[in-house]
């Protein structure tokens, strides 16, 4: 499937990737993502658990869940196969309902062992402005897309 | 508390056959659309030998193979007041159905830090640098532990 995907030559230093928004997070998506990852902490599947933990509204998302959110995004803007690093911070608690907006733009652009590397911030927020996730990415694009 | 003097622990290795199954369930739990998690033909159509491993794919073995449990309490870490504070990957290969990995979770670094509030908190981080079945390095990843007090 052909995609537009930038090239090293158009993304220069301050380039603004398009947002890609998420969600809402649902309850059922983190049963699911508890299966597909293997993290069964009761913390994001029971709501009298996470309660029982201090959590007023009940549980709370993965934050490998955002972060796949975020990988997502990436990877919509770099083929996945020119990544070469992806780091976050987790830096809120994710609740259902919130719907999350992926950012990110080009923070530096480099040649590093022969190939022409991008490198990216990326944020992760809520409806709301809070901040969920910070982090970086770094890729290795061609000349041409 | 975690017990500092634990640093560069090793544990036993993770070891870990992918399936084409969970690369698909995941990117499904995530919500990903993209065909390449999916269909070995969008995969290959877009250059992959295969369906391949999502970026965030590498939490499967680590959650899966059960050993979290056991590096929480031999590090004497209190489970129910750690959170993760951080997660990076760097990528050196594809990941794809078949392989087999494994990776050997190290102990790197193991401080305590006082936050500005001034509650004192132990951060550990994490090293697993994972290779194939060809002895090919695949991918690091990198864990931030982080223990309230």
């Amino acid at each position: 499937m052909a995609k537009e995907e930038g090239s090293f030559k158009d993304m220069n230093v301050g380039f603004v990737m398009p947002d890609v928004v998420k969600g809402p997070v649902q309850k059922m998506q983190l049963v699911m993502y508890a299966g597909a990852s293997g993290d069964f902490n009761p913390l994001h599947t029971d709501d009298d658990f996470a309660k029982a933990v201090g959590m007023k509204d009940g549980v709370i998302a993965h934050g490998m869940l955002i972060m796949g959110f975020v990988g997502q995004a990436v990877t919509t803007w770099v083929p996945k196969k020119s990544l070469r690093k992806f780091g976050v911070r987790f830096a809120g608690m994710t609740k259902p309902g919130n719907t999350i907006t992926i950012s990110g733009s080009v923070t530096d652009k480099r040649v590093e062992n022969g190939e022409d590397i991008i490198t990216c911030s990326v944020v992760a927020k809520d409806e709301t402005g809070d901040v969920k996730v910070t982090g970086s990415f770094s890729a290795a694009l061609p000349l041409k897309g | 508390m975690a017990d500092l003097s634990k640093v560069g622990t090793e544990f036993s290795p993770i070891i870990w056959e992918v399936e084409r199954g969970k690369i698909s369930e995941l990117a499904k739990a995530i919500g990903d659309p993209n065909p390449i998690y999916q269909d070995r033909r969008a995969a290959t159509g877009d250059g992959y030998k295969d369906t391949p491993a999502s970026p965030t794919f590498l939490t499967v073995p680590m959650m899966w193979c059960g050993k979290m449990p056991e590096m929480i309490s031999s590090l004497k870490i209190n489970f129910m007041m750690v959170l993760h504070g951080e997660e990076e990957y760097e990528y050196y290969r594809e990941i794809y159905p078949g392989d087999v990995i494994t990776g050997t979770p190290k102990v790197v670094k193991m401080e305590e830090k006082t936050s500005k509030s001034g509650s004192k908190m132990d951060m550990i981080s994490l090293e697993i640098l994972y290779t194939n079945q060809n002895g090919e390095k695949v991918a690091k990843a990198r864990s931030l532990l982080v223990e309230r007090k």
